[in-house]
Formats: C-alpha cells, structure tokens, sequence
C-alpha cells in the first residue's frame, strides 16, 4: 500500500510544481530588451580552450542605448551554447519562454548592478562540455525577472564564439581498478568451474 | 527441464537404469554435493524436500519468505542476478543527462546507444536456453553474470559516442539472465503455479530497471559530495553495478544448485540425466508455430517496457519541465510497478487455468496486453502531468502483468525445449524493445508524445496474435480441443517431439510426465478425464 501513498504523494508535488511555475510562463526572451549590456568575453588564448584550465576575462558595462536601467538591480552572467552546439540536442534548445529556454544553463557570476564597467576572470568549469560557446549577461530587476540583456556574440550568435574542451573524467586510478576488478570476475568463474568439472570427474571414477 | 530416466522397473532401460530407491542411494553416499545434508536413509526420495514436491521432484507450493533450498533458494538467487542485470542494463539511463555532457553525445548517439543496450541480449536469450540445457541454470547465471561485470567496469574507459555504444552493446548481453531465471525455476516448480512464481521472478527482477533509475543518481550524487567532477563521478557510479554482478555470480555458484536432486554436471555423470541434442531441441522449437507467436507478442508487452525504461525519464522532463532528480523519480515509479504488476499477471494467468484451462490463460494475456496497449496511448495523448503519470501507471500494470501472463503459457509450448522457447520468447522482448525504440524514438520525424500513442496502437494490434494460439488438446481464444480422441491427449502433443527410435529409448519419459502434470491445463474438466489416462503411461512404446 506504501507504493501507492508514494504515487499519490508524487502527483502532488508535481501539481504543485506545475501551478508554480504558471506565473512565469508568459515572460518570453522576445520581450527583453536587447543590447542593453555591452558584454565581451576574452579567451586566455588562442584555439580550444581547456575546461578547468582556461580562462575568460568578462566585461561588461551600460551601453550608451539602454533605456529601462532604472531597473536593473543585479546582473547575471552565463556562459551559453552556440547554435552549432544545439544541433540534435534537444535538450539545450533555445526557446522564447524564458522558463524553457536552455541556451543558458552554465552561470558564470552574478553580481549587483553598478553603472560603470565591470570584468571577471572565469575559468572554465570542469563540468563544461565540449562545444561552442558565447557569453551572455542578464539584467534582472527587484523581483528576479530579467528585463535586458547583452551578449559577446551578434544576434544570429556566430561571431567573437570560442570553442571548449571538455575534461574527460578518466583517471589512469580507475582504469587500473577497472582492469583489476574484471579479471578477478573472469577468473573466480574459471576457478568455479574448472574445480566443480574436477570433482564430478572423480565422483564418476569412484 | 530435466531428461531424468524414471523409468519404473520397466524393460529396456538404459544401462544407467535407474529407479527411484537407487536414487536416494547415491543421494547419501556423501558426494560432493554437499547441499543434500539430509541422510535420511527413507525410500521416500520427496522425503528430504522442505516443500512438499511432485513426481518431478518439483515444488508445489510457493513460499516467498522461505530460502530452503534447492526450491526456493533457486528462486531467489534467479530473481536477484536478473533483478541486478537490469540494474546494470539501464544504469547509465538517468546519468545520461551528465554521460551526454561528458561525451559530446546528440540524440541520435544516445538513441543509437539505447537500442545497442537492448540488442545484445536477443543473441544471448537465444543462446541461453541451450547454454542452461547444457551446463545448468547456476553456470548460466554465473557465467552472464561474471562475463559481463568487465563490460560494466569498462565504463571507466568511454571517451566518445563510439564507445557508449559498444559498453552498452556489451552490457545488455546479460539480459539472458531472464532466461536462466525463468529456467531455473521451470524447473523447480510445477505447472500448477508456475505462473506466479515465474510473474514474481521476472517481475521482481524487472524492477531492477526502475530501481537503478533511483539508486544510479544518489550513487552519482554521493561520489560527487565526495569531491569527485560529475565527469568522473558517473564513472566511479558504474562500479556499483559491477560489484553487484561479481557478487550475486558467486553466490550463485556457491548456494545454488541446478534441479531439485542436484547439480547437472554431478547428475549427467552418474547418469541420472541425460544430455539431449542441441539440434534436436533446436529444431523442435522452430517447428512449432507458437514460438514465432510468443516470440512477437513478447516483444510488444516487454519489448515496449524496455523501452519505456530508457525513454521516459526524459520525455517526462522535457514533456512537463521537471527536474532530473522528479523525472527520475517518475521514471522508477514505471519500472518498480513490477513488483506486484507481473506476479499479478502469472497469478490471474493461474487462476484462470483453474477454471477455464489453457483458454482462461490465452485470454487474460490479450485483456492486459490490450489494455496496456491502450493506456500507452492516452499516455502520448495526456497533456497535463497528473493525467500523464495516471495514464503511465495504468500502462505499466497492463504491460507487465501482460509479461507475467505471457509466462504462464510458455511452460506448456513444449516440454522438450523448454529452454529454447523460453530463450526465443525473452529474445523476442528484447528484439521488440530494439525495434519500438528504432522505429519510434530515435527520428525527429515525430514528437515523443505521438511515438508513444503510435507505439500504443501498435501493440493492440499485434496483441490479436494471440487468438492464433491454439493447443490440439486444450483449444485456443475462440476453438476448442480438437475432438480426435488420439490427439485430444497431452501426451501425445507432447511425446510428439520425440522420434520413434527415441521412444524406444525411453528418452521420452520426462515429456510424458509433464504431460501428466499438465492435465490440469483443462480447467475444471480435468477431474473426469483424469482417471482413464494413467494406463498411457505405463507402456512407452504405445504412443
């Protein structure tokens, strides 16, 4: 019975997750004002860069066009996938909805909204993955809505992209583990089975 | 399936001729068997058994709380290695929103890369039923078991798409288990309630793929507080699985034991069974229609929860935006729902035996195979999260009491290949989960949700199948048992699969009693035609 109170209790949430979620549905990226943020973002050098060993260096300031910065009160950077990088990859699609949109998942800083030039020097995650990428910087008022926004990239996002490298989580440790581990189950099954042919061997020469 | 000579005194046995008082002899004689602890020296040969058995030396009861060996022992060390195979088969199916980061995958490569984890195992069924004919259910399991556990560890290895694949190609081999399970306990329970205890080994076993939708995420998550990268966390993840496997293959070998009387390598060179050709068996199985009949309504009742496992999870979180960890929850809701979902289906399959026969068994399949076809389809239709988990839990009834029922008649395709049908039925599953996720989930041509409802209509018509099924003795959906008196006999369908040389033999004899012990097949006309078929049995050469 303990299955289906678990059931009923995950229905719940979920509901409660989704009626939650429904005063933000309508805030779409089209509504955002573009360009409000000068953003550029420096590699430490030229080619692919390394995750976990590369760096950034983000700047960010005010542009001379912005119009609704009274309300800015913090400024969220990210790092976010070029198109190049979302091809069949449903999963950092760009969408209009700013709930669903997963251009930018990686946050890079955020930090309170100041009038003059801002910069950071981010190196790059170990958790990046592989691909193209460009930086994006959020202007979001009082209630945490974004309201603006600016990006190193143009809008089609093919210019000023750099490219990462992924980290590749293999460790020499645990490919000697690896190895360890199956011969010993490659081996106890031979043993098994070798001893077992032997003893019914002898059973049948008795 | 045991080829055990009993022939009662009869003439023309074998030179191992052996009757049930030798039996008990060597049985006490201390071998190195050393599980029959018992040395009673009793004429009953049943009298050692801690569950009262049948003529086979087969269990007549189910009694899940117990370990005695060799009955139920056999049948939970069966479920747990299969229950731990699907853990590893579908572990990396939550991690793969880390393992596709880590890996630079597309879809394509992870859809490629869930068939490939599928796929092994058609090959392996295959083999498996003559691989447990051959060397017993114990050295079956190990041997998947402790041969794939390398491919599990090799996780750590995985740099690209290519060689996902190939890991998840390799680990899915031991999916046979399923086979070895459902093998190991044909043989150590009788007909009566073999589809219960088969719906609760496979179901049990199935809920590996739900569970390892929890447990691979909080492995991940703890390696990670460790103070491993995600990148390297879901490596160090894979290790739990294979230890698991490692383990389950060597309890397996020390606590299990083949058949009721012992172990097969022990049997087969005292001459108590005798090994009976590949070929033969083989030949059989293709020769009866019943097997392609199973072989496809299999693959459309697990082939589809297959499927499921390596789907939902993330049509639930990209469908309704949930978070990793609540799709995952969901995800395992699907795949736990086994654990009353089949048993429930080989227990209806039973039941309706009892009153209907063989009858009762073929239409409570295509109620829950249609039924789960059907809720497959509101599933893809269902827009709103409640409605959606709603219509998801009812098709995971539907579609694994299905598995539970399909069970309840495999038993009785064939008595000499048993293995083999067995085997071809669990490929199928498997051939049916590549072919679903290939056709349905692996193109952008169609949204997710419209693959499921497609996927769901599919099913209920494949399901139809079912009425085909007909047995001479016992009638199918629609037609009763034939009325030639000859062939209205079990034994004469079932000794049908041996020649006449072979009759001579006596080889025979195992067939012959199953026939009898599956009388009850009949439904509630058993009881008058009981008593005038004992006479048949006598007499081996008069069939």
């Amino acid at each position: 019975m303990s299955i289906y109170k678990i059931i009923l209790a995950s229905f719940l949430i979920c509901l409660v997750i989704q009626l939650s979620h429904g005063a933000t549905k309508e805030r779409l990226f089209s509504d955002l004002e573009k360009g409000a943020l000068e953003v550029t973002a420096k590699p430490s050098r030229q080619g692919v860069l390394d995750a976990g060993i590369d760096k950034l260096s983000i700047t960010w300031k005010l542009s001379s066009t912005a119009k609704k910065q009274a309300n800015f009160t913090t400024i969220k950077v990210k790092l976010c996938y070029a198109p190049v990088s979302q091809v069949d990859r449903p999963w950092r699609k760009t969408e209009n909805e700013l709930f669903k949109d997963k251009t930018c998942p990686h946050k890079i800083i955020t930090r309170a909204y100041n009038k003059s030039s801002q910069s950071f020097k981010y190196t790059l995650e170990r958790d990046i993955p592989t691909g193209t990428y460009f930086v994006r910087a959020y202007a979001v008022d009082a209630k945490d809505h974004e309201v603006a926004f600016g990006q190193s990239t143009n809008e089609a996002k093919t210019t000023n992209v750099f490219s990462v490298q992924a980290i590749s989580g293999r460790h020499k440790s645990l490919d000697i583990a690896s190895i360890c581990f199956s011969v010993f189950s490659v081996l106890a099954l031979l043993v098994f089975f070798v001893n077992e042919k032997r003893k019914a061997k002898l059973e049948q020469s008795k | 399936m045991a080829h055990r000579n009993e022939e009662e005194g009869s003439i023309g046995t074998s030179m191992h001729g052996v009757t049930a008082k030798e039996h008990v002899f060597s049985f006490s004689d201390q071998g190195e068997d050393a599980w029959s602890s018992h040395s009673v020296q009793s004429d009953d040969p049943t009298a050692k058994f801690a569950l009262p058995v049948d003529s086979e030396h087969k269990a007549k009861v189910f009694k899940p709380f117990s370990f005695a060996k060799p009955h139920m022992r056999a049948f939970h060390l069966g479920w747990i290695s299969f229950f731990t195979c699907f853990i590893s088969t579908f572990a990396a199916a939550p991690l793969v929103p880390i393992i596709r980061d880590n890996l630079n995958l597309t879809k394509t490569d992870i859809g490629n890369a869930g068939v490939a984890s599928v796929s092994g195992a058609i090959f392996s069924r295959l083999a498996m039923g003559a691989v447990c004919d051959l060397l017993g259910a114990r050295y079956g399991t190990a041997f998947l078991l402790m041969l794939s556990a390398p491919a599990v560890f090799s996780m750590s290895f995985v740099a690209d798409a290519g060689g996902y694949l190939s890991v998840r190609f390799m680990i899915g081999f031991c999916l046979a288990t399923f086979v070895s399970c459902s093998y190991w306990t044909s043989v150590m329970f009788t007909g009566k309630i073999i589809g219960l205890v088969n719906g609760c080994a496979g179901g049990w076993g199935d809920m590996g793929g739900g569970v390892t939708q929890l447990l691979m995420p909080m492995v991940f998550h703890v390696i990670k507080v460790a103070g491993a990268t995600p990148f390297t966390a879901w490596r160090i993840a894979f290790f739990v699985p294979g230890f698991l496997q490692v383990i389950m293959g060597i309890l397996v070998l020390t606590l299990g034991q083949d058949l009721p009387d012992g172990n097969l390598s022990t049997l087969q060179k005292k001459g108590d069974v005798s090994k009976d050709k590949l070929t033969k068996v083989f030949w059989y199985a293709l020769r009866n229609y019943r097997t392609y009949v199973l072989f496809i309504l299999y693959g459309f009742s697990m082939g589809i929860e297959m499927t499921i496992n390596n789907v939902i999870s993330e049509y639930f979180f990209d469908r309704f935006q949930l978070k990793l960890h609540t799709a995952g929850m969901i995800a395992a809701s699907f795949g736990m729902a086994n654990f009353f979902a089949r048993p429930i289906g080989g227990f209806a399959s039973d039941m309706s035996a009892r009153f209907f026969g063989m009858r009762g068994r073929l239409w409570t399949l295509w109620i829950l195979q249609t039924s789960g076809g059907l809720f497959c389809v509101w599933l893809g239709r269902a827009t709103s999260l409640p409605i959606a988990i709603l219509a998801m839990m009812l098709f995971s009834f539907g579609v694994q009491a299905a598995c539970g029922a399909i069970y309840g008649v495999v038993p009785f395709v064939s008595r000499r290949s048993l293995g083999i049908i067995s085997g071809l039925t669990g490929a199928g599953g498997n051939f049916g989960s590549g072919v679903t996720q290939l056709a349905f989930f692996s193109s952008s041509r169609f949204h997710t949700a419209d693959g499921l409802s497609l996927m769901g209509i599919t099913s209920m018509i494949v399901t139809l199948l079912v009425a085909f099924i007909h047995f001479p003795q016992w009638g199918s959906m629609f037609l009763g048992p034939t009325s030639d008196g000859r062939k209205s006999k079990e034994e004469h369908y079932y000794a049908a699969e041996w020649t006449e040389e072979e009759k001579l033999k006596g080889l025979h004899e195992g067939s012959l009693k199953f026939a009898e012990n599956s009388r009850s097949e009949r439904g509630k006309k058993a009881a008058p035609d009981g008593t005038s078929t004992p006479l048949e049995n006598e007499n081996p050469a008069d069939v």
